[in-house]
């Protein structure tokens, strides 16, 4: 530090300013782009930077006119309901190898299959499922997007509700059980307030997960009925006569719900993504 | 021992003789049934595509290995190989060099907190862009006409004329590629930032005292905390690198040609553009036993507490 500290002082401005501007300005291009009329851009060959006469008209289009609130609508319902079922697995499975006496080897086993699954690449197993979705009746129904959503989020959940549960002392659940507390009761008076937060966390995070998954929802769905928003979104950019604005707008709205809820549990972000290894902060 | 790893069969009574406790029972009967059924709606779709991978894709009729046969002798298989291989030789070291770098840097002098916490918030803020929206985001960027980027290249006197990105081989996968870095790099960053702090101060200033240079700071005592670090994040990206799917399917869609067709939009491809279900199932029956084998050769690597 003291001989060649200097040489990071002078270099980290400009470089921080540099990843600043690589980070902001793709946002800012899609956030200008949707509040752009349809005039402005045909107006002329050379973008504008700044939206002369901003205007919501593109998200009124993507989302009334062109009908998309109806996916924005079965993706919050199919997330929604894939938080409530991968939570309560997580705790259906995280619950006995944190809490109750089992063996080492159960727990590791666990915990292991678990990480094995987060190798899956989804692409490998659409193939089966399609078929399978199928042959259950399940296609174009949210609840198959529902199931193979809890399935992909479970991994990291196990790790995180893992941590948050073995951080509570065994200590405060014995001290129920005297008061003649029994299991369940201790279980929802005593455990669930303590690991809370940590919940919601998790909830959050898996909410942002399905609300980004792509690939299964495009193969699985087909109409408004089951396609979730990101389906909606492919359609703005296939198209072949691309309308910029109604496409960022798109965009933006896809974004902006998963940017919101990771913002709040922001502490929590990373030790989902590296299954607890970076401990939250 | 009556194999503990195997979390399917715990119901086994423990080798002291002894019966089962009722917490143990309860535990057992808690597990038993989640992960059962976790464990057939993974494995039940593995089935499926065995036997979709031995039988015909028009007729039905069981056809042993030839779906296999089809699907290897296939030279677009290759070429997607090779495409994979390229994508994930420029991604993984950009990523991990720049991150690397970043966290060094940040690590090194910055010191006030709230430019540490703008820092974190703008490093996960790509990361939990939907990979759809990313590719939106960087269309805008790249495409003919309406793409910022040449007309910024334009302004700034660099290029004469536009220059067609996503039209291109070359410059298609650089861009498919850049939309990764874009996504990923901050991860590498976050990730390293976090293991830089858990270096023990005290070794950091001895090391300064005895006169370290920078380089050796980082060489003889920072790297050894970043190294297990280090090794989750290449397996980690290098997991993710054989899902991608989602941006570049928005971006370039596999093109131009093949070009940035990776893996996993060559698989999408052969089973709902060609609808040929049997040489999609040999595919994918290939990908889930060379992954399987990847995992058991690296789980024992991978820095996390099981306990």
């Amino acid at each position: 530090m003291r001989r060649s500290g200097w040489f990071w002082r002078v270099i980290a401005i400009p470089v921080l300013v540099a990843f600043g501007l690589v980070y902001l300005f793709p946002l800012y291009w899609l956030v200008a782009t949707s509040l752009k009329g349809q005039s402005e851009l045909l107006s002329s060959i050379v973008p504008t930077l700044v939206p002369q006469a901003p205007t919501l008209e593109p998200f009124h289009t993507v989302l009334i006119e062109k009908g998309n609130w109806k996916l924005l609508r079965n993706s919050v319902l199919v997330c929604a309901a894939t938080v409530l079922t991968t939570l309560t697995l997580g705790l259906l499975i995280t619950y006995p190898i944190t809490r109750l006496p089992v063996s080492r080897g159960v727990r590791v086993g666990v915990l292991n299959w678990a990480l094995s699954l987060r190798f899956l690449p989804p692409v490998a197993v659409v193939v089966p499922y399609f078929g399978v979705v199928r042959t259950l009746q399940l296609y174009d129904n949210p609840l198959a997007l529902v199931l193979i959503y809890t399935l992909f989020n479970l991994p990291f959940s196990i790790w995180m509700l893992k941590s948050f549960l073995s951080e509570v002392p065994l200590e405060l659940e014995e001290a129920a059980f005297v008061d003649g507390a029994t299991r369940p009761v201790a279980f929802f008076r005593v455990l669930l307030p303590l690991v809370a937060p940590g919940l919601l966390a998790a909830g959050i995070i898996i909410f942002a997960f399905a609300w980004s998954e792509f690939l299964f929802a495009l193969i699985l769905t087909q109409t408004p009925r089951a396609q979730t928003f990101p389906v909606g979104v492919q359609t703005f950019v296939t198209q072949f006569n691309l309308i910029w604005n109604e496409m960022a707008a798109a965009g933006l709205i896809a974004l902006l719900v998963p940017l919101i809820l990771m913002i709040l549990a922001r502490r929590y972000v990373l030790a989902g993504l590296t299954f607890g290894v970076i401990r939250e902060k | 021992m009556t194999n503990p790893g195997d979390p399917l069969r715990p119901a086994l009574p423990p080798s002291r003789g002894g019966r089962l406790s009722r917490q143990e029972r309860l535990a057992y009967w808690m597990l038993f049934p989640v992960l059962g059924l976790v464990f057939c709606i993974v494995s039940y779709p593995f089935g499926v595509a065995l036997l979709q991978s031995v039988t015909a894709t028009r007729g039905g009729k069981l056809v042993g290995l030839l779906n296999y046969q089809g699907s290897l002798e296939n030279p677009l298989l290759y070429a997607a190989l090779k495409q994979t291989a390229i994508y994930a030789a420029i991604v993984l070291p950009v990523e991990i060099g720049l991150g690397l770098l970043l966290a060094l840097l940040v690590h090194r002098t910055v010191r006030s907190s709230g430019l540490k916490l703008s820092l974190y918030l703008l490093a996960i803020t790509p990361m939990v862009i939907p990979p759809v929206a990313a590719g939106v985001i960087f269309r805008l960027i790249y495409a003919p006409n309406y793409g910022v980027l040449n007309h910024l290249l334009i302004m700034a006197g660099w290029i004469k004329q536009e220059i067609n990105w996503l039209g291109q081989p070359y410059t298609a996968m650089l861009a498919v590629a850049s939309v990764d870095i874009w996504q990923w790099m901050p991860f590498v960053y976050l990730v390293l930032f976090s293991g830089l702090q858990t270096v023990p101060r005290e070794s950091v200033e001895a090391a300064q005292v005895d006169g370290a240079t920078s380089w050796s700071q980082f060489w003889h005592i920072e790297l050894p905390y970043l190294r297990p670090l280090l090794l989750l994040i290449l397996f980690f990206r290098l997991a993710d690198v054989l899902r991608v799917f989602d941006h570049i399917f928005i971006l370039t869609g596999g093109g131009p040609g093949t070009t940035t067709q990776l893996l996993s939009l060559y698989l999408y491809r052969i089973a709902f553009k060609f609808f040929d279900t049997g040489e999609a199932a040999a595919l994918a029956v290939m990908v889930m036993v060379g992954i399987s084998l990847f995992y058991s050769l690296i789980t024992r690597l991978l820095p996390l507490e099981r306990d």
